[in-house]
């Protein structure tokens, strides 16, 4: 993907792989959450997170809005002759907002360049996605729409790759949209401070063993250590980097401070 | 009396409505495994046909629930954080309140909606709004705002009885306050208000979260100026004669109203009030809402929504 292709993150993280994954700088991410007048959104959202030079325009609190924001970065993308395309993510859960199926459609008939990715980590909060959709995979609500729809491991950081190269190259060339849904877990409870359940039984100790084992960063270290591409040691340099990186975030978040009360008449409108 | 927290207070009257009325059940997100805990331990004991999970389809549910409620059933709709109801406005805000009104009164739409309302958890504009005005403006639809766990059962059992569309407001500030509840069956009308706090100087017309506030402040200033606290418990029935007789005592009025505050249910009730009770008044009404912004996340909240400082302010400017 280029930087200014446009990017709808899912859910989970607020945004944090998405943006990670087009080289922003996480410190204002973590000053965002911190309420911080140097975050992403000067302090004032809590969690929504924006990087406009890197394609990010903008998270939602209210889940399913990222289909019809996609939808319109898919015209922009279309009209500007910049040539972008747009990722737009979503989990399991928000495939089920009606907004997903009006923006489909669109997308569809106006051969937009949007590229659809499902993060089914096969739960929305408590309940099980087999509770919550009626066939196994997400990705065959594409056929309805006349778009290729793909299933890929999502712990394979090397598939999904591949995946949705293809999908961007698809899109980039005028052919329109595409579906990917990668198959992950989610390894931790919904949200901290509540309980791991799934619908009414709490998840165990040995259910997470049983997870990590197909923890994607895990499997990607054995792959590239395997295959000679990295060595332990380069690996080990990289983890001391990002721990760097981290502090550094940490140390950026808590030397800020909180916003002053006029920036709220500041944002409302434009000048 | 035994005390029990707000949460505790709903569960209980859900418990005790399913089994009054097989026809009563829950739907939402999650309620089965309990992301609040309201709905702890009713999977269980109602099972899956009387608690359901609902995939993330707003306008679906609730839509399907106007239809449910027309034909035989009384559905509980938990849409979580009240913010997601903008998702169903078409169905919580045209179709429930007006099928009725449209279809000649020949149909019935007993259905509840509820959800978390408020601020103060520093969670930003979309999961900390309590969009009472916008509920009003929709004529045919009643508005329960409890501030008590008494309040929180009596008028969830009024709300699942009726037999018109309710939507209830439960206050997230509110969820783990405890009182006094009795255990035998009771339920509280609609339109009367509650008197909180008697007092003769200052009335002060406050609702969910707002009301603990207002009795804050009104501990705060005795001995200095007596503050009477007036909770209506429901916004649509609204007991004007409740805050007129007040007035009539004290003369002097504020509205704490959490919402945003233009057009807002302080704005409305303060143009009731010089409507019906202008000769009562000594000094101008006075209202502490939320500021006319979005309500921010982080440190911001606190400038944007009503603070006990504020409606001290408020209260001492015409308890002059
Ligand atoms: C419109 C709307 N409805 C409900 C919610 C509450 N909610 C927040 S996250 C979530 C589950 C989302 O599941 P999924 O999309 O699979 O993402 P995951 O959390 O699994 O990453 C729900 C129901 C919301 N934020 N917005």
């Amino acid at each position: 993907m280029n930087d200014d292709d446009f990017v709808f993150p899912a859910v989970r993280g607020h945004g944090l792989p998405h943006l990670i994954s087009k080289g922003v700088d996480p410190k204002y991410y973590l000053a965002e959450h911190c309420g911080k007048s140097t975050g992403s959104c000067g302090g004032v959202s809590t969690y929504h997170n924006i990087d406009t030079e890197h394609g990010f325009f903008g998270l939602a609190g209210t889940l399913g809005t990222g289909f019809p924001i996609s939808v319109g970065y898919g015209m922009t993308s279309k009209w500007n002759g910049k040539q972008q395309v747009v990722v737009s993510c979503f989990g399991d859960g928000t495939s089920n907002r009606g907004t997903l199926h009006e923006s489909f459609l669109m997308a569809a008939n106006w051969k937009l360049p949007i590229v659809w990715v499902c993060e089914n980590n096969q739960l929305s909060m408590y309940v099980p996605v087999k509770d919550h959709h009626p066939v196994e995979n997400i990705a065959d609500l594409a056929f309805g729409y006349g778009m290729p729809g793909e299933v890929v491991d999502g712990q394979d950081v090397v598939a999904v790759a591949k995946a949705v190269d293809k999908a961007v190259a698809r899109a980039r060339a005028g052919e329109g949209p595409s579906l990917i849904e990668c198959k992950t877990e989610r390894f931790v409870t919904h949200s901290i401070g509540l309980p791991d359940r799934i619908d009414l039984e709490d998840r165990t100790k040995d259910d997470y063993v049983e997870l990590k084992k197909r923890d994607p960063v895990v499997l990607f270290q054995e792959k590239l250590l395997k295959e000679g591409v990295l060595t332990q040691k380069e690996m080990e340099r990289i983890d001391q980097e990002i721990a760097v990186e981290i502090d550094a975030a940490e140390a950026f978040a808590d030397a800020g401070s909180p916003p002053d009360p006029s920036v709220l008449d500041d944002y409302l409108y434009a000048k | 009396m035994r005390e029990i927290q707000y949460h505790k207070a709903i569960n209980e009257a859900f418990i005790e409505e399913m089994e009054r009325d097989e026809t009563v059940y829950l739907m939402g997100e999650s309620l089965r495994g309990a992301n609040y805990p309201h709905s702890e331990g009713l999977a269980k004991r109602f099972g899956d046909q009387r608690v359901l999970d609902t995939p993330i389809c707003e306008a679906a549910f609730c839509g399907a629930a106007v239809a449910s409620a027309m034909t035989g059933y009384r559905p509980i709709v938990d849409l979580m954080f009240i913010d997601f109801m903008y998702t169903a406005a078409d169905e919580i805000l045209l179709k429930a309140p007006q099928w009725r009104f449209m279809h000649g009164g020949k149909v019935n739409v007993p259905v509840v909606f509820m959800g978390a309302a408020g601020g103060g958890m520093k969670l930003a504009n979309e999961h900390s709004q309590i969009p009472s005005s916008i509920i009003l403006h929709s004529p045919g639809i009643k508005l329960a705002v409890p501030s008590t766990p008494y309040d929180a059962k009596g008028l969830m059992k009024t709300a699942i009885r009726d037999n018109n569309p309710v939507m209830y407001f439960w206050h997230k500030q509110l969820m783990a306050v405890t009182g006094e509840v009795p255990e035998e069956d009771y339920t509280i009308p609609f339109g009367v208000a509650d008197v909180k706090r008697e007092g003769t100087d200052v009335t002060v017309v406050a609702y969910s979260y707002m009301v603990q506030l207002a009795l804050e402040v009104a501990k705060k200033l005795e001995g200095e100026i007596s503050v009477e606290v007036v909770d209506p418990r429901t916004l649509e029935p609204f007991d004007l004669d409740a805050v007129l007789k007040s007035v009539e005592k004290t003369n002097r009025l504020v509205i704490v109203d959490e919402d945003t505050e233009r057009c807002s249910f302080a704005s409305e009730l303060a143009a009731q009030v010089v409507d019906k009770g202008f000769t009562l008044l000594d000094e101008p009404i006075k209202r502490v809402c939320a500021g006319n912004y979005p309500i921010p996340g982080g440190y911001m909240e606190q400038h944007v929504l009503p603070s006990v400082e504020k409606i001290e302010a408020a209260i001492r400017s015409v308890a002059v």
